[in-house]
């Protein structure tokens, strides 16, 4: 013990000043992390923690604000890029996180006492997405997919003394396992027929050998599993109606960014000839997704059913990127816009029906719906928009999401591809416009009102959301010239 | 100016927002003050506008954001501007409101408040899709406009409103869609989203491409206005909306696809938009009497004037493809038409139906001896839609025809007999709902017309027999604009076909002919 501190000493003083920049944001989350845990063992810092949680987050939004105008580039010896690109994703990640933290106040009841576990294990989920985004090789990557997962499957299974959430922890547990042994799997398979597991060096190798291509899409199936796409996508549904409904907004929004913002990078490794099969693969995912929430009776679950459908709509925009778009950064940039506009969309959408349940267990039921508008105006008002922003309408930040991604199909030539892909999502505005149907067009159901739990913190989190789904539908500009 | 005529609905609409919920009458009022103030803006507007100018008047234009893109950036802006295709339908849309506003006093009773807001919203969404001067910003508008009828639709409308507002919306938004696809082919290959600049380079893209991305619109369109294989929504839509969500949908919103075929498939693509007129003639004709046939069947009297819409439309669709100097003309003035005859009959309906519930036939006959204004009311815009001489619908039909005929002499004769057709039905709607004998008990003591009723009509009976009497005034705003979509088209016309049609002056009216018109 004693002899590794030199070690580790001189380790420090390896890093340069590119390397703390690189990796401030990623420290600050680990301070979060330990003073978070400080002050449950100290108690009397525990008003603190909360405090801890968002200054953290706040201060590594900070740090990837400053990468994003400055960005420092590969990192820690070649295994952590920062760059624009995963600052990026970084900022998507702290706001959904963020936002799942909101929408949690006062969300938990019997669970009360745990909340600090649920808030630390939260935070840990955060780190591991941004080493996902950041990750230059195979290894550092699987890092940050453990970091990420493992407390998610706690976080999932929560409310233990809900059998349904319990329920949805071991599903989430049992395949991410699986997954997580494909990703190994399919690195071993890379590393054994190219001898490297760096993605710049894999560039310069190039996977020739048919074992490093099945090593290659058994390391997408994997991440195919954590965005939720076809044919991986079953536990979707009911992990997100069983899980509590503040880790949902956190798994719909940031895991689903992490997956993708990995899955973008690794793109290359794919062959060409493999763009037809995830064509087809975006299209069936589209399909199920939309067909699937179509049926639903639970708003809850029709939103992870919406989720799958919008896996897919991104995975179009990796076929794009493997055709070959005429404009290189095209690709990425439809990526991050629909992905911003889908975490901000889906939040407060989420987030909406954390706060419907505080009104009872029963109220996330389409049906319970009836009448909203005229019980809540407001707040069916929010969920309304949320529900065009997610079918792409415009002056919501979904439709330029949308449109960013068929720009980016048409200019790679896949015409049938898009115009398929924007039939199906005629079918997605069929549940869409149901659920603002039900709410503002069908009458109150008889009986009482029940009582309105007013909640600051979600409201404070939904007027942020609408604000950016508004921003970023009717000033794309200030974005695209910031950011992208 | 148009920014105000586009913007200020939008303030009324958030004022409204903001009054309590019991103030109904501070919210009607709300409502009538914006509208009237538009429809002044926009009848100063359609007086100051030059019609011997061909391009865009009263522009407006900020720059709004740049759509990145690998050969360069695109710029795009929010740009208003009025020209010959539009001035009409945004004097019209203008005009309308108010009385649309006035008319909902009786039949919307509940959620009033809603109601104007998504009344106000609706307008600027169509006055913002008429004016936009920006492919982007048009779309915008072009899918904004859906959502307030969506509503209207849906919240206040009869029965299976439920039904209709879904089916209504995604028909119209399948074909939207595909136009995005459009949309955004186009400002690529473009580069440029600027709607005047497209219209001069749009036609240099390699053929191939010009006829899909024609494809894409064309589509879009041809579901709004409907053209003929997808006006099954229409009949429902119509039949389920409120009295003034039908005037709105006939009276202005159809038209959005009336001139979208104008301004992006014909303007935008001369030549493909020529090549297949053939086709875009037969669908009109075909419709003309295949609507003209589904009226008759009908036993509702509100979907009868909805089925009418489909045959009249099909009159627009059929002038406008025949791509000629009368048939673009006769199309512009149909369209205003159009929306004033057929939403006059939806006020009448919607004043019937106030009275007794009911729009079945069966439950009317001999009405005329109860509510004689109403007959006299009811006489006068059935004959306007028929197009009786000195009356609008004639000016419009007979251009129509004329140039339709110098394109095809078949279409524009299968296109007469709806002309005959379309008096049958109205002809025998009228006998139906207002001669003969009283035979059910409730409809004798029925109330004739009150003053409000009369008084918001007056202003559409008014337009009609100007427009009967002296079309030149109006057909003069839209010459500019349209001779020069015509010189272009006969630019492109193959030479011995060129002969064959139009040569101004030796094939077309005969100059005593076209002063009687005038």
């Amino acid at each position: 013990m004693m002899a590794l501190l030199p070690t580790a000493l001189q380790d420090m003083q390896a890093l340069g000043s590119a390397d703390w920049i690189g990796g401030a944001p990623l420290l600050c989350i680990t301070v979060g992390i330990l003073l978070g845990l400080l002050a449950e063992i100290v108690p009397a810092f525990q008003p603190a923690r909360g405090a801890a949680f968002v200054v953290s987050l706040l201060a590594a939004l900070v740090f990837e604000m400053r990468l994003i105008a400055e960005p420092v580039g590969v990192v820690f010896q070649g295994t952590f890029a920062a760059d624009r690109t995963s600052a990026l994703w970084g900022v998507l990640f702290v706001f959904s996180a963020l936002l799942a933290w909101l929408y949690g106040q006062r969300y938990y009841k019997t669970e009360k006492p745990f909340v600090a576990e649920h808030d630390l294990l939260m935070l840990c989920s955060v780190l591991g997405m941004m080493v996902m985004a950041g990750a230059e090789d195979l290894l550092t990557f699987f890092v940050g997919l453990e970091l990420l997962s493992v407390p998610l499957y706690a976080l999932a299974s929560f409310q233990r003394i809900k059998n349904r959430s319990v329920e949805a922890g071991l599903r989430y547990f049992l395949l991410g396992a699986f997954a997580a042994g494909l990703f190994l799997y399919g690195a071993s398979l890379i590393y054994t027929s190219t001898g490297t597991i760096t993605l710049e060096g894999l560039r310069e190798v190039g996977l020739t050998s048919k074992l490093g291509v099945l090593g290659a899409a058994l390391v997408a199936s994997a991440l195919f599993f954590k965005v939720s796409v076809f044919p991986f996508h079953f536990w979707v549904p009911d992990v997100y109606q069983g899980a509590p409904t503040p880790v949902t907004t956190f798994m719909a929004t940031g895991t689903k960014a992490a997956g993708f913002a990995f899955l973008l990078k690794i793109a290359f490794l794919l062959p060409e000839s493999a763009a037809i099969t995830l064509a087809v693969i975006s299209l069936v995912t589209m399909a199920i997704g939309n067909l699937g929430a179509l049926v639903q009776t639970d708003l809850k679950r029709l939103l992870g059913y919406s989720s799958v459908a919008h896996a897919g709509t991104l995975l179009l925009v990796v076929t794009a990127a493997l055709v070959g778009d005429p404009d290189p950064e095209g690709p990425l940039r439809a990526a991050l816009y629909y992905m911003a506009a889908y975490v901000f969309t889906a939040a407060g959408a989420f987030g909406l029906v954390a706060v419907l349940e505080g009104d009872g267990e029963h109220f996330t039921k389409l049906e319970s719906l009836r009448g909203l508008g005229q019980r809540r105006p407001i707040l069916a008002s929010a969920l309304s928009v949320f529900m065009l922003s997610l079918g792409g309408f415009p002056a919501t930040g979904g439709f330029f999401g949308k449109y960013y991604v068929f720009s980016s199909t048409l200019r790679a030539d896949l015409l049938f591809v898009s115009v398929i892909g924007v039939l199906l999502s005629v079918i997605a505005l069929g549940y869409y416009l149901n659920v603002v149907l039900t709410m503002w067009m069908k009458p109150e159901p008889e009986g009482q009102a029940p009582p309105v739990a007013y909640r600051p913190s979600a409201s404070f989190a939904t007027g942020v959301c609408l604000f950016l789904v508004f921003a970023l539908g009717l000033a794309p500009g200030w974005f695209l010239e910031r950011f992208f | 100016m148009l920014a105000a005529l586009t913007f200020l609905p939008v303030l009324g609409a958030l004022l409204i927002a903001f009054t309590p919920r019991g103030a109904v009458a501070l919210q009607r009022l709300l409502a009538l003050f914006f509208t009237l103030v538009v429809a002044g803006l926009g009848i100063t507007l359609y007086l100051g506008f030059d019609g011997s100018v061909a391009g865009a008047q009263q522009v407006f234009d900020r720059a709004w954001f740049t759509l990145p893109t690998g050969a360069g950036d695109i710029p795009v802006h929010l740009k208003l501007g009025v020209d010959g295709v539009s001035i009409l339908l945004v004097a019209l849309t203008a005009v309308l409101m108010p009385i649309v506003v006035v008319s909902t006093k009786v039949h919307i009773d509940k959620r009033v408040k809603e109601f104007m807001i998504w009344l106000l919203l609706m307008e600027a969404g169509m006055l913002g899709v008429f004016l936009s001067l920006d492919l982007i910003l048009f779309y915008f508008f072009w899918e904004l406009s859906l959502i307030p009828l969506y509503f209207i639709l849906g919240i206040w409308g009869g029965e299976r409103r439920l039904y209709a507002t879904t089916k209504f919306f995604l028909y119209t938004v399948a074909g939207s869609l595909l136009m995005m696809l459009g949309v955004i082919w186009l400002t690529w290959s473009a580069q440029t989203a600027d709607i005047p600049t497209l219209i001069e380079v749009a036609g240099t893209l390699p053929a191939a491409q010009q006829v899909w991305m024609f494809g894409a619109f064309a589509l879009g369109f041809a579901i709004k206005v409907p053209m003929l294989p997808f006006h099954t929504w229409l009949a429902d839509a119509h039949t389920e909306a409120p009295t003034s969500g039908s005037v709105l949908l006939a009276g202005v919103l159809l038209k959005m696809g009336t001139y979208g075929l104008l301004r992006f498939g014909i303007q935008m693509f001369p030549g493909v938009a020529l090549e297949h007129s053939g086709l875009f003639m037969g669908i009109g004709a075909i419709g003309i009497v295949y609507g003209a046939f589904l009226a008759m069947a009908q036993t509702d009297i509100k979907r009868l004037v909805a089925c009418s819409s489909v045959s009249h439309l099909g009159f627009v669709v059929m002038g406008l493809f025949a791509m000629t100097t009368e048939g673009l003309r006769g199309s512009v003035l149909q369209m205003v038409n159009h929306g004033l005859s057929t939403g006059l009959l939806f006020l009448l309906v919607g004043m019937i139906y106030e009275r007794r519930h009911t729009r079945d036939f069966d439950q009317y006959g001999g009405i005329a001896s109860v509510m004689p204004v109403f007959a006299l009311f009811f006489v006068f815009s059935m004959l306007s839609s028929v197009g009786l001489p000195s009356l609008n619908g004639f000016v419009g039909e007979y251009l129509i025809l004329l140039g339709t005929f110098q394109a095809s002499p078949l279409w524009a004769c299968i296109g007469v007999t709806g002309v005959i057709f379309g008096a049958v039905y109205l002809l025998m709607a009228t006998r139906k709902l207002l001669f003969g004998p009283v035979t059910v008990e409730a409809n004798r003591g029925l109330k004739d017309l009150d003053a409000r009723e009369i008084g918001l009509m007056i202003p559409l009976v008014l337009l009609c027999v100007w427009i009967g009497l002296k079309p030149g005034s109006f057909i003069d705003k839209t010459s500019g604009s349209l001779d020069h979509l015509v010189e272009r088209i006969d630019a492109l016309r193959p030479v011995e076909a060129g002969a064959a049609t139009t040569t101004p002056g030796e094939f077309a009216l005969p100059a005593a002919e076209v002063g009687e018109i005038r």
